[in-house]
């Protein structure tokens, strides 16, 4: 008993207001940008005719294919980068860290950031790239080059680099959560039947952080994959990838080509989190 | 190699890496911090050319050209609106969700859906749906329906975690003794998981003041202050802009502070039998 009963109306009532808010912003707008990409003629309104004639012209050009090739290489590059250094950061905090009161300090530090504005951490790198930024200071200070290094701001490499800081801790969570899960007794016993650690890592361990590990890689995706921001601020207007490509098209006027390469980095998505889905049912972890 | 010896060395290498990615995650903010307060000559990085307040006094005393105070009071105008509907609708649905309605794991995922589907593809959806409906975007309507459906899931999240932990023998009780639903509710529940609604309402408001990907379609002529730093940041990369962002993230921090003592102090009381 409680203050709800199950399946009454009160319970659709109260679900109501949210489930219609969610669906107009957010269901509603995919459906439309779906039915945007598919418009022929040039007006703007429902009196369109349906074309494939967009998405032809877009598959059309070599340099846009490219560009998705693109996008998926960064976005790899990206998970296998924060996959391992976020696994070694939970493992460190959950199994090496004894002292609890310095886990959560080193947990507070990690997370924290998360919170703040991406768009001011976007903007910190900035003095820390540049040709006469910190880096290339410290190197000259230190001796190790005699002129500034010219790739890091407005290049692939700065990019990476800001991504690493703000996305590592989304392959990392998951996995100290699973981490946490995982019985001390389990590691006991197959320590005591023998087990080296690097056999109780492959066998034991790292299976149960699994779902963990998925997770947290499909996170990193489609972050990384939406990630404009980064990209545009620091890579300058050098490099684009697919998200930039949609605020382009945006800007130029061109609605219908902003809602194609819309609708080819949903499906990219999808597809990428369905794949992901395949190696670990999602649901199984609540239980 | 013997494998004490082997493991203290993963030890040592992990706790490396650790601390040497924390060091990498908190330099800029430092950095940036620090330039911040550089003094009127100072560029854009070291060396800072003396140290004064010069940059957060330009902040104040801006001309209109690039005066960043009526975005500053839009963004926290939206933030404060967002932040009251994340909270009504987000304590509504959690309770809906304790009612196990039919269809309630699809309302699950379409809440889930708004934190999942990419800011930038939402906010041009909308964009598109304000055209055809004739709507005016505008930061106060297109934008502030936007940015509830990226504040009200992780407050939904909040308020089921909240749940999930309440002890509803105490409801039980208040039902027992002649009460009604919605007494129980009002002079019961809501009061035990109150802490609870104040940090999903605090959630709410740091989420919408930093939101940028979602706004930025939808807020018309009228920027908020993500969107006019972004602006700026498009013309020129001023030491200003990190004396907004230093001041942008203290607010954070002060809100995330706020946020964990409360969910701290409410895990101390909440215990049942405690």
């Amino acid at each position: 008993m409680s203050t709800i009963r199950p399946r009454s109306l009160p319970a659709y009532l109260l679900a109501l207001p949210a489930g219609l808010w969610m669906f107009g912003a957010v269901v509603m707008p995919a459906l439309l940008i779906l039915w945007v990409s598919l418009w022929g003629g040039t007006a703007f309104g429902p009196g369109n005719p349906i074309t494939f004639a967009n998405y032809e012209r877009f598959f059309a050009n070599a340099s846009y294919r490219g560009l998705i090739a693109n996008t998926f290489l960064h976005t790899l590059m990206l998970m296998a980068i924060t996959g391992v250094m976020g696994y070694g950061i939970a493992y460190f905090l959950v199994m090496k860290v004894t002292s609890r009161a310095w886990r959560t300090a080193l947990f507070l530090a990690f997370i924290i950031p998360f919170w703040t504005s991406a768009l001011i951490r976007a903007i910190a790198w900035v003095p820390f790239l540049g040709v006469n930024g910190v880096i290339n200071q410290a190197l000259m200070g230190l001796g190790l080059t005699e002129r500034p290094i010219e790739i890091f701001l407005y290049s692939r490499t700065g990019i990476s680099m800001a991504q690493v800081s703000l996305y590592t801790l989304m392959a990392s969570g998951p996995v100290v959560y699973m981490l946490a899960q995982i019985p001390p007794s389990l590691r006991e016993a197959a320590m005591t039947l023998k087990a080296p650690p690097g056999v109780v890592f492959r066998r034991v361990i790292f299976p149960l952080t699994l779902p963990g590990v998925v997770i947290g890689q499909v996170l990193v995706f489609l972050s990384v994959m939406a990630d404009f921001a980064t990209v545009q601020w620091i890579g300058g207007n050098k490099i684009a990838l697919l998200p930039n490509l949609i605020l382009n098209f945006y800007e130029g006027a061109q609605l219908r080509a902003a809602a194609v390469v819309s609708v080819v980095l949903m499906a990219c998505m999808l597809v990428g989190t369905f794949i992901a889905m395949r190696v670990v049912d999602i649901r199984k972890l609540g239980t | 190699m013997h494998w004490r010896t082997r493991s203290r060395l993963m030890t040592a290498l992990l706790g490396t890496l650790t601390v040497g990615f924390l060091l990498y995650q908190w330099l800029p903010v430092f950095t940036l911090g620090l330039l911040s307060f550089s003094g009127p000559t100072g560029g854009t990085t070291f060396p800072m050319n003396g140290v004064s307040l010069h940059w957060y006094r330009e902040l104040i005393e801006a001309s209109i050209m690039n005066d960043f105070k009526p975005p500053f009071g839009r963004s926290v105008m939206l933030a404060a609106a967002c932040s009251v509907v994340t909270c009504v609708l987000a304590v509504a649905s959690a309770q809906a969700m304790r009612g196990r309605f039919r269809g309630h794991n699809l309302f699950f995922y379409l809440l889930l859906l708004g934190i999942m589907a990419p800011g930038l593809l939402v906010g041009f959806g909308v964009a598109i749906m304000g055209r055809l409906m004739g709507i005016e975007p505008a930061w106060n309507t297109t934008a502030f329906f936007v940015q509830v459906s990226w504040t009200l899931p992780f407050g939904f999240l909040v308020m089921l975690s909240i749940f999930n932990r309440f002890d509803s023998r105490l409801e039980e009780a208040a039902l027992t003794l002649g009460a009604n639903r919605l007494t129980t509710f009002r002079r019961i529940t809501l009061p035990i998981v109150l802490p609870g609604v104040i940090g999903a309402a605090l959630f709410g408001f740091t989420l919408s003041y930093d939101e940028f990907p979602r706004t930025m379609f939808t807020s018309g002529a009228d920027m908020t202050l993500p969107l006019a730093v972004m602006a700026q940041l498009d013309r020129e990369l001023t030491p200003e802009l990190y004396a907004i962002g230093t001041a942008t993230t203290l607010l954070s921090l002060v809100a995330i502070l706020a946020c964990t003592l409360i969910l701290v102090s409410l895990r101390r009381t909440a215990r049942p039998g405690s």
